[in-house]
């Protein structure tokens, strides 16, 4: 009878010390790897930046401590010296991470990435000069395949292991003895298996022409990674494009993207554009979103930071209101509208990429939430956008093939087959960036008209103007 | 079991019982020797120095994870002579002190169970002034190390690497005739540990500087100069060194001196004017010994900002004619001071570098790139870096102790103050810099002297990139009688 008695107690007591055990060891566990911080910026235009739209939970999402030092374990996988900034990332000074990289703690600090990442534009007056930043612009020297298959190569490395990755951090951060633990049998494991998911996902990729600066394939990550489209073989290559200045696109009505895809709402166009991030319609960040939207509704269009000769561009304005307002003014006929195929005879690739079957699944993709879409359709033809801050706003067409608004109005003959794309000193002659000649071609991507996607013709307006018009119209056009 | 025991008694028992005793003295002897091994191996323990400027000159940073270890550093010199310029390490501008076995800029600290040596600010910021060819050499802490050849330092380090006979066998018994007293356990951690370690570690090194200072198309930095922010590229970020474009890997720039460190706070700092927190600079230079945000002896540190921020410049040394200073002083006033005094209106502020002429290697070196890349430095810790910034000239330095900063101009191009005030076509377009004896006529230091006591002295040409002497135009205009009494006055300073 004292046996059972001593025994039951013994149990009892190794019991309770278990379960404390079990939840000191859970507790430390879901606080290290699992516990969200919020994070939430003042500024809306801080919020844009360095804003978090959930992406730090799937896909891309890299530990930081991982991030930090993956270019100094890997700098070949880099396209140059400069560690992440040689991918063309827009840094500001004084700050531990770019532009549209996110760094959100959820149990350990995670980069994510955020609509600024390919759209805010870096811009320098000449070589030496430091550059100049603008968020909401196209990132037109950002090599957003680039940064993706950087992090695939390293995942793919075997040198990406816990030995090399804990002993580059080592030096530079004592993260204590758990987190260390933690890193070793979860986290670094975890990342590089996420990694090589999302390059499985991504595969199709390198089976068509590269992107480029500036450039991305916006809609066929999304149809073969979550709308169930098989993966077929077209090329949507497409420049990175401006977000400023949206209210008088959403006042009238106009169609977003380059095929105009949407006719709004414009929230369908930012959750849209999330869910392309990699964000997952449970994980929406649905109030921070739309203060992006509210944002971007008023973000001023930046002016040209360089001369304008002003008697010039009142001249080109004649020009301007004559040829081109009609497509490309607010109160212009067409502005906004998609202009067929046929007349506007651009690279058919970026408007063959979206097809009938993606808008049906686009449209019932998110049926059960109260967001869902239903204004995604297909087009035959490109968008006439509106012009605002066309200055920053090249290469041209939405291939971006024409370096710059010169060459756009010569005809596609004389326009250059062959030049480097990227690179962030600006031509002020030509109006666009320098996409010729030593530094172009060091620090650009070499953009090849004859590659399928890449082709520089149609938008023939203007290419008959004289060539005093020329010059007016395109001074007039800095003034946009 | 206890049944068993029980029933074997006598003689069987007790010979059971002594093995167990035994045992159980060999586990408390096992744990102890564990224990002495571990204390032995994780100790972290530098040699101290209460007077600060002993401590100054001597003191451990926490950068000994970055230097051979002591034994090490004492065989090399005798190994491997034919690496050095001269004789022992004096040949490379080392400044030895009676009663010192290391020179001023070495540290000790015994860690991982070895004697290691580290670097700290004296390494590059303390200098030797003679007043003649035979006298012997005053030093002078936190002034620039003008004799100093920092790159010839890291290129003797490397050829002793790659040399064969950089081995355990070779090594361990000219350690031991050095006066090495080693243990059964040091010598094993030497032989199959330590000396292989040193040499691989000495070989990455090398790997990742090499486009700076073993490349033919890079000229070399010379006495007294260093590619300031070039190695953090290589060391820290290691960058792809050998895709930069030449003309971004030089640069170089004379060691400054680190006295009076309060006045400059909020000032833009650094010859190119990219950082305006003195603390920033400090753990930014601090890095530069070998330290890492986790190794950096962070007290031992502060010990020494603390001591430079009210350390005063040293006096100049010879005599000074009063009158034609106080003649100088107004001339100074009004032609100099509103850069470089620190109430003057520039003062730390950058003068573009089309304004102030000057070569612009140095300026360009240090790419936005690198600006940005160093926010990264220190992340985790309430220090990390937030200040750099890249700038487009070269900033307005104040001119305290300037007698003792020759040569002059970030790039240390003009070897005197009174050189300085000639137009840059009448400056000396070849001059050799490093030695110490000082030029008390022109102010700074002789710089026509190839060579001395065995030692060769650098050639400055400035035709070389890098190396121009040209801009800084202001005062070359006044007339001789105004230079003089303007020098005059610069002596007092």
């Amino acid at each position: 009878m004292a046996k059972n008695g001593k025994h039951g107690r013994r149990w009892i007591a190794l019991s309770i010390v278990l379960l404390l055990l079990v939840g000191l060891v859970g507790y430390v566990l879901w606080s290290r790897l699992l516990r969200e911080q919020p994070l939430h910026y003042e500024a809306a235009m801080d919020q844009f930046k360095y804003g978090s739209i959930g992406t730090e939970k799937d896909g891309l999402r890299v530990p930081f401590w991982i991030w930090l030092v993956l270019p100094r374990i890997f700098p070949e996988y880099l396209p140059g010296p400069g560690g992440y900034v040689s991918l063309g990332f827009a840094w500001e000074e004084g700050h531990e991470l770019p532009i549209g990289l996110t760094k959100k703690v959820i149990g350990q600090p995670m980069v994510g990435i955020n609509c600024a990442l390919c759209h805010t534009a870096t811009v320098r007056k000449d070589k030496y000069t430091k550059p100049d930043i603008y968020p909401t612009a196209p990132a037109h020297q950002f090599d957003t395949q680039g940064y993706f298959r950087f992090l695939f190569a390293c995942a793919s490395d075997p040198r990406f292991n816990a030995d090399n990755i804990l002993g580059a951090i080592a030096p530079n951060y004592d993260m204590g003895f758990i987190d260390r633990l933690l890193y070793r049998y979860i986290l670094i494991p975890q990342t590089r298996k996420g990694l090589l998911d999302f390059k499985k996902e991504m595969s199709w990729m390198d089976d068509r022409p590269d992107w480029g600066r500036g450039r991305i394939d916006p809609f066929n990550p999304a149809k073969f990674r979550y709308l169930g489209i098989p993966v077929d073989d077209t090329i949507g290559n497409a420049d990175n494009m401006s977000v400023w200045n949206m209210r008088p696109k959403v006042e009238n009505g106009y169609h977003y993207h380059w095929d105009g895809l949407l006719d709004g709402p414009l929230q369908e166009v930012v959750l849209s554009s999330a869910l392309g991030d990699s964000v997952t319609p449970d994980t929406l960040p649905l109030d921070d979103l739309k203060r992006i939207q509210d944002f971007l509704m008023d973000a001023p269009v930046p002016p040209y930071p360089y001369t304008i000769d002003q008697q010039l561009a009142s001249a080109g304005e004649v020009v301007f209101q004559a040829n081109c307002a009609d497509c490309h003014a607010i109160g212009g006929a067409r502005t906004g509208s998609v202009i067929p195929i046929d007349e506007i005879g651009t690279d058919p690739h970026r408007m063959d990429s979206w097809t009938e079957a993606s808008v049906a699944a686009y449209n019932s993709y998110a049926d059960e939430y109260p967001w869902s879409f239903t204004h995604f359709q297909k087009n035959e033809g490109y968008n006439a956008t509106l012009l605002d801050g066309i200055w920053l706003r090249g290469p041209y067409l939405h291939n971006g093939s024409v370096p710059t608004l010169t060459d756009m109005l010569e005809p596609p003959a004389n326009r250059p087959s062959v030049f480097w794309r990227g690179y962030d000193v600006y031509d002020q002659e030509k109006v666009g960036f320098v996409s010729q000649g030593e530094d172009a071609e060091r620090y650009g991507w070499k953009l090849d008209i004859s590659v399928p996607g890449n082709s520089n013709s149609g938008h023939l307006y203007g290419t008959d103007l004289s060539a005093e018009d020329k010059q007016a119209l395109v001074e007039y056009l800095k003034t946009l | 079991m206890n049944d068993e025991i029980a029933r074997d008694s006598g003689s069987a028992g007790s010979q059971h019982k002594g093995w167990r005793r035994a045992l159980i003295a060999i586990a408390i002897v096992l744990v102890l020797f564990a224990a002495y091994l571990v204390r032995r191996f994780t100790r972290n323990e530098p040699v101290v120095y209460d007077n600060i400027v002993e401590h100054y000159k001597y003191g451990s940073l926490g950068s000994e994870g970055f230097s051979p270890p002591y034994w090490v550093f004492k065989a090399l010199p005798v190994m491997f002579p034919e690496y050095l310029p001269g004789k022992g390490y004096q040949s490379l501008g080392f400044v030895y002190e009676e009663g010192h076995d290391l020179p001023i800029g070495f540290s000790r600290r015994r860690l991982n169970g070895l004697d290691g040596v580290g670097l700290n600010c004296a390494f590059c910021h303390t200098g030797t002034v003679r007043d003649t060819p035979t006298s012997k050499p005053r030093i002078y802490v936190g002034m620039p190390a003008h004799q100093f050849d920092i790159e010839g330092y890291f290129k003797f380090l490397f050829a002793c690497a790659l040399d064969q006979r950089f081995t355990p066998d070779q090594m361990i018994p000219v350690m031991e005739s050095l006066g090495a007293d080693f243990d059964p356990i040091d010598r094993a951690l030497y032989r199959y540990v330590v000396i292989n370690q040193v040499r691989l570690g000495l070989l990455q090194a090398r790997d990742r500087l090499s486009a700076l200072i073993l490349n033919p198309e890079v000229p070399p930095w010379g006495l007294g100069r260093v590619d300031t922010f070039n190695p953090y590229k290589a060391l820290q970020l290691n960058y792809p060194m050998h895709e930069i474009p030449v003309n971004e890997l030089i640069g170089p720039a004379d060691f400054p001196q680190i006295w009076n460190q309060a006045p400059r706070e909020g000032l833009y700092l650094h010859w190119d004017g990219n950082n305006n927190s003195v603390d920033e600079r400090n753990l930014g230079a601090a890095l530069g010994t070998g330290a890492t945000p986790t190794s950096l002896d962070y007290a031992s540190l502060d010990r020494i900002d603390k001591w430079l921020r009210e350390f005063p410049p040293p006096k100049y040394p010879y005599p000074i004619d009063q009158a034609l200073a106080d003649k100088g002083e107004v001339i100074y006033h009004a032609q100099c001071s509103s850069c470089h005094d620190f109430d003057g209106k520039y003062i730390g502020t950058v003068i573009p570098l089309e304004k102030i002429g000057t070569d612009p290697y140095r300026l360009h070196n240090y790419t936005y790139d690198l600006t940005v890349n160093q926010a990264t430095l220190y992340a985790g810790m309430p220090w990390r870096f937030t200040h750099w910034r890249k700038s487009d000239g070269y900033a307005c330095q104040a001119l305290d102790g300037i007698w003792a900063r020759a040569p002059y101009l970030h790039n240390g191009s003009v070897p005197t103050l009174r050189a300085l005030l000639e137009l840059p076509e009448n400056r000396p377009a070849v001059f050799y810099r490093g030695y110490d004896v000082y030029d008390q006529e022109n102010v700074g230091f002789v710089s026509n002297v190839p060579e001395a006591d065995g030692r060769k002295y650098f050639r400055m040409d400035r035709t070389v990139p890098g190396n121009d002497n040209g801009g800084h135009l202001y005062g070359t205009d006044l007339s001789p009688e105004e230079k003089d009494a303007l020098i005059e006055y610069m002596k007092t300073l």
